[in-house]
This record gives structure tokens, sequence and C-alpha cells, in this order.
């Protein structure tokens, strides 16, 4: 009996202690989570959590002085470039540890492993893509230059140091509640990281919809609806400006310029589309149109917004180098950023630069396809996935042809996006080894003048970007740059036929000759990442870049404006005016106006009212929105379905449909051709939305009412936590915007931050701020502590130290780093 | 006694050692000195309630109770009604609800453990 009772107890106690101690499917381990001795009670920062003022570490090489200030961001003070790179990957570690390797094992296809299944097919849309392969090929190139790696492995190194340290209960509470552990960071990792970037920025297509749309309309009307050129383009590099150089001879147009599609498999699949909210603003305006009469630049790159954020502020200062800005976890130097003499901003250039071949492949061992006139050898990877909660590994194979991955073999419903085609190759620009893109900004960190930074961008391969410059010198210039494709015109615009030699991507824009401007006559650059140049460019770079409202209000603000002010760049970064609203609403309204009955609803009379401001309060923006949303959709959707399964296209843009509205208002696309025996006018099609509009918007939030019609609260602005766990996010942000705004704040996307810089023959005066906060500790008060004031669009003055031993109000604490 | 025993023994245990380590040391103490099974186990039960609760009030008066707020709002995403419960009563109960019984139960086998050899 004593033994029974003994063996009841033990097996209870023994039992409910392994239970707790390990993770039951989703559901973490709860005795250690919940031990405030290991678990997330540890995780609860103090205000000043700091480390500790001397800190002893194996790897640097020299003293290392590193300042915190009052918003958390160090300013680290070294004395050697290791030392400095060393100390930015232990700092980023220290705040980011969690997000740099979850963006690492989105990169690299690995998801699964400490998600399990649901990230599987994701994981196996990035694997098919090839960014770890990519990845591995860059760094393996890159490493003969000598600065490049010395960089990246200082900086692992610093990354390491931390990781080495750690203890369960000091990891990032994610690894806790998830339930895994950090791996060694290592250089291909920071590839990685640059390598979601280029998905992010350059990960998207329309091939296969323009073919769709090709193959079921005619060539006319694909040239009609979708031309290569807005009509109401604000173009970055101003229009009349010289080309100073000999272009290279572009390859002809062939005959026949896309593939036949196969009649029996319909191209259906769903790399994402360009997203024109994620795009980005930037400007610099000379020094003849700002108060002190030297250059200000600003720049605020939208993103979809998270948390932990996207950016992290640090300064960076050695005996050949000090500058400031917003640096990117995993990533060594500083993105966006100024120092004592020039400052930099970058926005994304839209260029084509995503294509995909129609195969024919010999059979279905997919091991020969035709190009040529011959049968070529494929080249085959298998890829294999470790998911968590399952026992065994899965297997994929991937086939690749000479211009790239085999996206999907075989359509299947679980395949993650819905649109790669059968048989289809992708040539993508981010699979280019060349990847240095890490030195140019190594050479813009040190940049002093514009000479520095023409050469300093001359490393810059992918996703290319608009940079912008501003220096002490009184130069402001502004470059589309980035390795670009030398292609025929409309090369890439529809699927193209692989076994054409004459499709393939036959060389490369030369990178002196890419798009630039300097110290253009109307006294300022800027960019929204609308089209680089006007049609006089000698190249072609795409046919569909974001739409150009944000340049035009831009562009006429900073045109009009005299003796700028850091303020006064910080209130355009905040500007709300509609443009489109203003272009097309009074020719909408005057429509409406026909039917005598409808000027007597309150919802006409609010938009008859409404500013054209597309601020948090106004009920206009949210019922013009919402209307021009579903005009577009009653215009298009007949005839363009966006989400058909079978053969999905996409809208003709919405200046092309203005266009349509003001010169064709009898254009047969306004009639719907699902309903049999009726003939929509555009009248019909304006009303009809309107009412739609009204009818949704007032089934959703009541009747109309300026509290809760009002724009900020329909559009609520979300920031969610990066691995989407709830709770660790900030949702209904109230601020005003939109996707065609210069504020370009939507649902999920924004300014990812926002900084203006005013230059300076002695020392420069910088403002910034970004929506969350240093820490990625969702428990630190510095977690998302700027969320606040980015939404109501203040700045935080930048402390940019000359010395470590400056004196400011603003400091919080130091720390000493020297050898172990 | 045994119950300030335990405290202090595991509360420097645990700074070194997995969290688990409470159940072998609640074994041994149980093992060692309780008179009865139940007196073992509310000793080493109340001893770690005491423990944990004390310490995860001291960490969480640090960090202003922001953990606590966000760990719940994660679990109440998950778990419905813990949507209409308070958050910070709830995870200190479910916190001293884990430690104590792993104690308990553990200082309870031990005291069964002495009987076989009495």
């Amino acid at each position: 009996m004593k033994f029974v009772k003994f063996i009841i107890s033990l097996l209870a106690a023994a039992g409910l202690t392994y239970a707790l101690n390990r993770p039951l499917g989703a559901v973490p381990a709860l005795g250690r989570l919940f031990s405030p001795f290991e678990g997330f009670w540890q995780n609860g920062e103090s205000k000043l959590d700091l480390p500790p003022t001397d800190l002893q570490l194996d790897g640097v090489q020299d003293e290392v002085n590193v300042v915190f200030d009052d918003n958390r961001v160090p300013h680290v003070f070294a004395k050697n470039d290791h030392d400095v790179y060393f100390t930015q990957g232990y700092l980023m570690a220290r705040d980011r540890l969690w997000q740099m390797e979850f963006y690492t094992l989105a990169a690299s296809g690995r998801l699964a492993e400490v998600v399990g299944e649901r990230a599987l097919e994701l994981d196996r849309y990035s694997r098919r893509m090839g960014m770890a392969d990519a990845a591995k090929k860059v760094y393996e190139n890159g490493k003969t230059n000598k600065i490049f790696d010395e960089v990246l492995n200082a900086y692992a190194a610093g990354v390491n140091a931390y990781i080495k340290q750690l203890k369960y209960k000091n990891l990032p509470v994610e690894y806790k509640i998830i339930g895994y552990q950090p791996e060694e960071w290592s250089p291909y990792k920071t590839i990685l990281m640059m390598m979601n970037m280029r998905n992010v920025l350059n990960g998207g297509s329309d091939d296969f919809r323009m073919s769709n749309a090709l193959s079921k309309y005619g060539m006319e009307v694909v040239k009609d609806l979708f031309p290569n050129y807005p009509s109401n383009e604000s173009p970055i590099i101003p229009t009349g400006t010289k080309w100073n150089f000999t272009p290279v001879p572009v390859p002809a147009v062939p005959a026949q310029t896309t593939a036949t599609l196969s009649t029996s498999k319909t191209v259906a699949f769903d790399v994402p589309q360009h997203s024109p909210e994620i795009g980005s603003n930037n400007w610099a305006v000379g020094g003849e149109k700002s108060a002190t009469g030297l250059p200000i630049l600003a720049n605020d790159p939208h993103l979809q917004l998270t948390l932990p954020s996207i950016w992290y502020q640090m300064q960076l200062c050695t005996p050949t180098m000090n500058v400031y800005g917003a640096c990117l976890p995993g990533a060594p130097g500083v993105v966006i950023g100024f120092n004592k003499d020039v400052a930099w901003g970058v926005t994304n250039v839209g260029s084509d630069v995503m294509d995909f071949y129609q195969i024919k492949f010999k059979d279905n061992t997919k091991k020969e396809y035709w190009y040529n006139g011959a049968w070529k050898h494929t080249t085959m990877r298998i890829e294999e996935f470790v998911v968590k909660g399952r026992p065994e590994s899965l297997k994929d194979t991937v086939y690749s042809t000479h211009h790239g991955p085999i996206v999907y073999n075989a359509a299947s419903d679980k395949n993650f996006n819905q649109n790669v085609p059968v048989g289809h190759a992708m040539r993508w620009v981010a699979h280019e080894k060349e990847g240095t893109d890490l030195m140019a900004f190594y050479y813009l960190n040190r940049a002093k003048n514009y000479d520095d930074y023409r050469k300093a961008l001359t490393y810059y391969v992918a996703p290319a970007q608009n940079f912008v410059f501003a220096s002490n010198q009184n130069d402001i210039s502004i470059t589309p740059n980035g390795k670009l494709p030398l292609k025929w015109k409309e090369q890439g615009k529809f699927i193209m036929d692989g076994s054409n030699p004459a499709h393939d991507w036959q060389g490369w824009i030369p990178v002196d000759q890419n798009p630039t401007v300097k110290n253009p006559p109307r006294g300022f650059v800027s960019s929204a990442n609308q089209f680089s140049a006007d049609p006089t460019y000698p190249y072609y770079l795409g046919w569909r870049f974001a739409p150009s409202e944000r340049a035009i209000r831009i562009n006429e603000r900073l045109e009009r404006m005299q003796k700028a002010t850091i303020d006064s760049l910080r209130m355009l970064q905040n500007d709300n005016f509609n443009v489109e609203a203003r272009r097309i609403l009074p020719v909408l309204m005057k429509i409406l106006n026909a039917d005598s009955s409808e000027n007597k609803n309150p919802a006409y009379q609010t938009l008859a009212k409404w500013n054209m401001k597309n601020d948090a309060n106004e009920v206009g923006a949210t019922i013009f929105e919402r209307w021009i949303k579903e005009l577009r959709y009653t215009v298009f959707d007949d005839e363009f379905p966006m989400k058909d399964l079978k053969a999905p296209m996409t809208y003709p843009s919405r200046n092309r449909m203005w266009d349509m509205v003001v010169k064709e208002p009898t254009a047969k696309w306004f009639d719907n051709v699902s309903t049999k025996n009726k003939q929509e006018t555009l009248q019909d099609v304006v009303k009809l939305s309107f009412k739609a509009s009204i009818d949704s918007l007032t089934q959703k939030l009541g009747p109309m009412n300026p509290e809760t019609w009002a724009w900020n609260k329909v559009k609520s602005t979300d920031i969610n936590h990066l691995g989407r766990l709830p709770g660790f996010g900030r949702q209904d942000i109230p601020n005003g915007g939109g996707a065609g705004i210069v504020n370009a704040t939507t649902e999920l996307n924004g300014p990812s931050w926002r900084m203006v810089v005013q230059l300076d023959k002695g020392w420069p005066k910088a403002y910034g701020l970004y929506p969350g906060g240093q820490s990625g500790n969702p428990a630190s008060p510095f977690y998302d502590n700027m969320i606040d004031k980015w939404a109501k669009g203040e700045l935080n003055e930048l402390l940019f130290m000359k010395s470590k031993d400056e004196k400011s109000n603003r400091i919080s604490g130091t720390v000493k780093i020297s050898k172990k | 006694m045994n119950y300030i025993i335990i405290l202090i023994v595991s509360a420097v245990a645990q700074y070194f050692l997995p969290w688990w380590v409470i159940a072998p040391i609640a074994f041994a103490i149980g093992a060692w000195k309780s008179e009865t099974a139940f007196g073992a186990y509310a000793a080493a039960a109340g001893a770690i309630a005491t423990l944990w609760v004390g310490y995860a009030t001291f960490l969480n008066s640090n960090n202003d109770g922001i953990i606590v707020q966000k760990i719940g709002g994660l679990f109440s995403e998950n778990i419905k009604f813990l949507k209409n419960l308070p958050v910070v009563p709830t995870f200190f109960t479910i916190m001293a609800i884990i430690g104590s019984q792993v104690a308990g139960l553990s200082a309870t086998a031990g005291y069964h453990f002495r009987q076989l050899f009495k």
C-alpha cells in the first residue's frame, strides 16, 4: 500500500513537472514561461535598462564608448572600423535579436521550423524564389572585396558575442512564447536580411495578369488601357533635363514580343502586384530655396509597418567617420542618414525587374527544355523542409533554367501564391550575385561631397532606389540607381517566350547612365516612386510605376516654397491634400448633380463641402476614398477581374480611368458586361457606385455621423507585431493620410521613418522618428514610445554628437566596452 | 520550518538552475522532514507560491506591469474566456497554481518515499 501511494504521488508530481516543461502544440512550456526566475516576467524592462557601465567583451580590439540618449539611441564611439561594426552588431542584437532572425528565417524559407505547418506554403514559395541560394552566392562573390568581408564579419562577431552570453531567462520573449532558440549569426544572414528587402520592394510582377488581358482583348486594347507612360506624370528627373551621355545600343524589339499562351493551361499565379503604397517620399531643397542658404533634405520611406520597428537609430563614430541615421536590424552601417557634410535618403524605384518566361519541357522529368532550337538541361535542387510538429522533413524539387527558377511545377490549391505559372521561369534581379549594396552605404556614411556620393552609388545593385542627396557645399542631387536590365521597349510587360534568345535579358544599363540630376534650375529634387524619367530617356525601365499624385503634390508645393525651414518640410511630409479629388471630384459631382434628387443626400452635401484633405476627422475623405474604389471596381471588374482564379487580370490605372471619364464618356468599358439586356453608361456607374459606397458604409458604421464616419476611424492604421502575436501590436492609431497622399499612411502601410536634415557649414541640425521605439522588447517602455508623436506628425530632434565627451542633458547613460 | 527551508533553498537554486529544480527540492525536503502528507504538500506549495508571487510582484512593479499586460493580451486572443477576467490577478493566480502544484505534489511524493523505509 505504501508503495502504491508512493508510485501514484511520484507519477503525479513527475508527470505534472514534465508536462509543464514541454510545449504542447502551439502552447509553449508553461512552467518555464510562468516561472518568475526564467519566464516572461524576466522580460519586463525598467525605464533605464542599459548594459552595465563597464562591459567586457571578447572580440573588441580597443576601447569603445557608447552613450545612450533619452530616446535610448546608442551613440557609438570606436577607434576603428572593426570595433564600430562589432558594437553595432552587439547593440542591435541586444535590442532586436528576435526580429533580425525572423527576417532571415522568412527569406530563407525556414519559418515552418519554428511556427509549424501554417508557414509551410510561404516557405515553399520563398525557397522556390531562391533567396537563400542567392544570398549564399552574393556573399561568396562579395567577400573578395576585403572591406565588405571585414565589415560583415565584425558585425556578425558582435551579434554572436551577444548571443553567446544569452541564457533562457534573457531571451527575447517571442522565443519563449514560440519556443525556440536563436542560432549563430553570420555574414550570410545579413545578406538574407537584404534579400528580404529585395523581395519586399522588387518582388512583384504584373506579367501574367497582363498576358491574360492581352490574350482576351488583343494588343490594341492593351496599348490603350495600359499605356507605357501616364498622361499626368511629374517624373523624378525634371522634364527637359539633358542626358549627358552617349547611350549604348538597345536590343532590337523582336518580331514576337510575348509567349504564345498555351490554351490548355491557364496562367494563374499570385506573385504580389506592385503595391503603390509601399512607396516613399524624399526630396531636397537647394540653398536658394532655404532660409539658411544651405540645402535641407527630407525622406520618409513607406513600408508595411510592424513592431518591433523596421528601423533602428544609431550614431556611429570612428576617427574617419561620424554618421547618424536609420539602420536596418541585421545589417551594418546606416541606410538613411547624414554626417557633418552630407545627407541622403532613399525611395523605391518601381522599374520592372522581375520577369516570367514560359518554358517548354521535353517531358515530365523536366530535365530538358527547349531553347534556341535545341534541348537544354535544367539544373535541379532539392529543398528540405523541417516542420515543427512533423516527425519527418519534407522535400521539394526545384528546377532551374538559365533564366532562373521554375516557381511552380504544377498548379495546386495549396500554393501560397496562387498566381505562379505552370512551367514558368522567373528572371529576377534579386538573383544577381553582385550584391555589394552595403558598400554603397559604407561609402555614403563617409561621404564628404557630391563626388563621394556618385562613387558610392556605383556599388549598389538592388532593390533599385532613388538616392536623394544634399551637401553643405550647396549641392543637391537625385539618382534612380541600381542594376537595371537593358531591355527592348515593353520587354517583360507580358510573359515572354523562354525558348527565344531575343527574349533574354541581354545586358545592363551602364550605371553612370542611370537617370540623374544635379542642382536643377527649379531648385529642388524629389521622388515619390513615380516614373524615373520622361520618355526622352533612352532606355525602357518599365510601364507601371506608382501613381503620380504624391509626386505632383510634392513638386507643386516645393515649387512654391521659399525660405524653407525644417518645419516647412516636416509639414509637407504630413500634407494630407488629395490631388485625385481635386482632379476628379468636381467631374463626378457634376454627374451626380444632374439628378436633382441626389443633391439632397447628406453624403452628397458632405462631399460638396469637403476641403479635399484626408485629415483624420474628415468624413468627406471617407466617402470619396470608398467611392472611387467602388467606381473602379464597378467599371473594370467585369472585364478585368483581379481575383479570377483562372485568368486574373489587373485594372487599368486610376489615371487612365479618369482620362476615360473626362475624354471618353461613352467608352464601352462603362457598361457592365454581366448585366445582359442593359447598357450601363458613365452616369449609371457613377450613381451606382456612389449609392453602393454609402450603403456599405452605412451598413458597417451606422447612419452618417461625424464621429463614426471620420476618416481615421475608417482607415484605422494598425501596426501589427512582425510575428502576428496578438496584443504585441498597436491598433487604431488616429491619423490622416492615404495611399495617394503625401502622408501615405494607410491601414497597414505608412512612413516607417521620417527624417529632415538641415545642412550646415558647421554642424547639421536633424529631426526624425519612426512609428515604434528602439527596443524590440514588447515589455520595454521604448517599444512603441514614438508612435503617438508620429501619429501627430511631430518629429524628435536628433542628438548628433561631436565627440563622446560632449555634454548634453539628454544623455541617460554611458557604457565602456573593453577587451575581455 | 519546511516552508522557510524550501523557500530559501529554491530561491537560490532557481537563480542558477532551471525552474523545475523546485520539484527535486520539494521532494527532498518532503522526504527529509515532513510529518504528514498534507503537511509536506502545504509547506512546499505555500513556499513556492509565496516565492513566485513575491518575486513576480517585484519584477512587475519594476516594469510598471507592461509585460503582464502584453502576455495577457496574447493569451486572451487565443483563450477567449480570459478576456472577461482582470489580467493581473489572473496571471498571478495561474503562476501560483503552476508553481505550487509542482512543488506540493513533489513534496507529497517525497513524504511517501520516506514512508517506504519506515
